[in-house]
């Protein structure tokens, strides 16, 4: 038998089978009787210790033994026992995640530490017994097998057999690798057949219909694929958020907090590159809004709030966007700290502290160099700050702001395009380059005469709307020389970090949809250019990241 | 050679039963990854015998043996079960289930069985 093989289906299924369980057993923290739950957690430990036993991983084997041997004697009680065991439970089921990690690597998975299988084999702690009307036996070790006799909770059968609810389609397994060459493949395909349109347009395509007629065939079928290749380029948002009700509670947990996460919008679809960047910015507002929202206990006693804190993380989309917020019920920032750290940093001068409106002390977070922390907690002091997280939203073409009030909590809402691989863009001529800037970030384009830009020493403004718009020479900025001419200035309005501003190129080429992408290694560390596309005639084009050249 | 309907809500064990089973020449007509699902394609599938897993979603494994034999009381159906769940294996031959193998499976037993079940139907 190919052992290969069955290492891989084993190292993926039990890693979905881990999803499950964490969902069921943070389901069980709000309702020890849950019998879905309950059950959920025995199917997926008895599976997980079924396919451990055919591979020899005795490890694994033993300790989804036990707690598959835990979740029967909770199915017979009709509830988890009060207590640890619930936490019990969790670090049975991070051990069991080490373990598979182990065989991932190659490794043999490692024992579970002694004084966890004991406790995990011991009938768990009935400090707190089970309610009198509950017929649960006090069940030493070697009985709770006999107690199976009970057969599980069972689906009725009643001879209304055809009533079934709906099982998800089936799906295929593909290595994310494959997927990755086939929809650069496609990318590829997109690229040349706009190669082809234009070296079909030095003939006359009325004349010979037959050639025109295949290239319009060419345009639905190419557009075609390229909306199949983008959806399969989407992964649902629940792969990174689902980790993050158990992260809240292992953080919460160290901090001697308590609190409670609720997710909505999760089976929301994103494409799988903006996906996987925007986990650690999740997880790093996850982290401040435990280790800095939420209070203490006693201190939210104090407050007159519930003593479990509540974390929502809500996501929807809008138009060709995503938008997600991590709201929390603790303490809200602390502005006047913000504020005098901010000046203590550098960031900010004192005389300009004075006045600032209370959104422009909050968005002060998201400058390096600033903690909010009062103490470098270990989990938030990771150098991951509120900076990265705006550039790493930023770079993926998106937002980020906060917002907070003082005793009632925090809200940081970001926005993310759901797809980075087809663009719309707007094509700048600067000399004989052409440059793309994304048409998301465009909010006007304007011409206006040379001697309307009004220049102090280095810089150069405009006046828009009654108001003083800073305007940059993109040609200037890409390092090609600009003849300052006295003919119309092309002006791009888009904002950078808030703030307006007028890109000023030599003309407007045009609008277009490209297939972004990603810069070669060798470009890869210039962080202005958010990626390149071919033209028709085979040249390369710079997509410009309007956040990176201001 | 048999037609074989596979269930067991692992992909991982109906894999490793397929491979087992069409290395000796049976053919796995179907698969089913739930006690509803495998009472569906049996009654689509007709197959000589049902390898059947104990611990499934929606139905068990022991309910859907129920179902099946009251649908074709002379239904070869055999238990998959793991160490530790005599009691259920028992509870499924008593539901009519002709015989049960033990994960992990050696490929022998697993052959041996089916043959012996095959070969003697009731």
């Amino acid at each position: 038998m190919d052992l290969a093989k069955y290492r891989t289906i084993f190292i993926e299924e039990s890693t979905e089978h881990f999803a499950e369980i964490s969902r069921a057993l943070l389901d069980l923290e709000k309702d020890p009787a849950s019998s879905d739950a309950i059950d959920t957690v025995f199917r997926m430990a008895h599976s997980i210790k079924g396919m451990a036993a055919s591979l020899d991983y005795a490890p694994i084997t033993e300790l989804a033994h036990r707690l598959e041997d835990r979740m029967q004697e909770a199915r017979d009680a009709g509830r988890v026992p009060d207590g640890d065991s619930l936490s019990l439970l969790f670090q049975g089921l991070t051990t069991l995640e080490g373990m598979v990690d182990a065989v991932k690597e190659e490794e043999a998975p490692q024992s579970a530490p002694p004084a966890l299988l004991t406790a995990l084999s011991a009938p768990a702690q009935r400090s707190n017994p089970p309610q009198p009307s509950e017929p649960a036996p006090p069940a030493p070790a070697e009985v709770t097998r006999s107690a199976a006799r009970e057969p599980a909770p069972r689906v009725a059968v009643e001879g209304a057999t055809e009533v079934t609810a709906p099982r998800p389609p089936p799906t295929v397994r593909v290595r994310t690798e494959t997927l990755d060459r086939f929809l650069s493949t496609v990318g590829e395909v997109i690229l040349n057949t706009s190669q082809v349109r234009t070296s079909a347009s030095a003939f006359d395509t009325k004349r010979d219909s037959a050639l025109g007629e295949g290239l319009d065939r060419m345009d639905r079928v190419v557009g075609e694929l390229q909306r199949r290749a983008l959806e399969l380029r989407t992964t649902q948002l629940l792969r990174i958020v689902e980790p993050l009700p158990r992260a809240a509670r292992e953080i919460a947990e160290q901090a001697g907090k308590k609190v409670e996460v609720e997710i909505e919008g999760a089976e929301l679809e994103i494409d799988r590159s903006i996906l996987d960047r925007l986990s650690d910015p999740l997880v790093h507002l996850l982290r401040n809004a435990v280790d800095h929202g939420i209070e203490i206990p006693e201190a939210r006693r104090a407050a007159g709030k519930p003593e479990v804190g509540r974390i929502a993380i809500a996501a929807r989309r809008e138009k060709d966007n995503i938008h997600i917020s991590v709201r929390d019920d603790g303490a809200g920032l602390d502005l006047a700290g913000v504020l005098a750290r901010a000046v203590e940093a550098g960031v900010l001068h004192q005389d300009l502290a004075e006045d600032l409106p209370p959104d422009a002390i909050a968005a002060l977070v998201f400058e390096p160099g600033l903690s909010t922390a009062h103490s470098v907690s270990e989990i938030s002091g990771r150098g991951v700050g509120m900076d990265a997280v705006r550039v790493t939203i930023e770079s993926l073409g998106g937002s980020i702001e906060l917002v907070s009030e003082r005793g009632e909590g925090t809200v940081t809402s970001l926005v993310v395009p759901i797809t980075a691989a087809v663009q719309r863009v707007l094509m700048l001529g600067l000399a004989e380059e052409i440059v793309a800037l994304p048409i998301s970030k465009v909010e006007r384009i304007l011409e206006v005469r040379a001697e309307q830009i009004e220049r102090s020493g280095a810089e150069a403004f405009v006046l828009i709307d009654d108001e003083l718009i800073p305007v940059i020479d993109l040609a200037e900025r890409v390092g090609i020389a600009s003849e300052r001419g006295e003919g119309p200035v092309s002006l791009v309005l888009t904002e950078i970090r808030g703030d307006r501003v007028a890109l000023a190129s030599q003309r407007i080429v045009g609008q277009q949809q490209i297939y972004v992408k990603p810069l070669p290694e060798l470009l890869s560390g210039l962080r202005s250019l958010a990626g390149l596309t071919i033209l028709g005639d085979g040249r390369p084009m710079f997509l410009l990241d309007p956040n990176q050249i201001a | 050679m048999a037609r074989v309907l596979v269930a067991d809500d692992a992909s991982f064990m109906r894999q490793m039963i397929r491979e087992i089973v069409e290395a000796e020449g049976h053919e796995v007509v179907g698969e089913a990854s739930d006690g509803d699902e495998v009472v569906e394609e049996f009654k689509r599938l007709s197959p000589d015998i049902v390898t059947m897993d104990i611990v499934m979603p929606r139905r068990s494994g022991i309910d859907a043996v129920k179902t099946i034999i009251e649908l074709q009381p002379n239904a070869q159906v055999v238990m998959c079960s793991a160490l530790g769940q005599e009691s259920l294996v028992q509870e499924a031959m008593d539901a009519g289930a002709r015989d049960f193998i033990v994960k992990p499976f050696k490929p022998d037993a697993v052959i041996s069985t089916l043959q012996k079940v095959l070969e003697k139907p009731e």
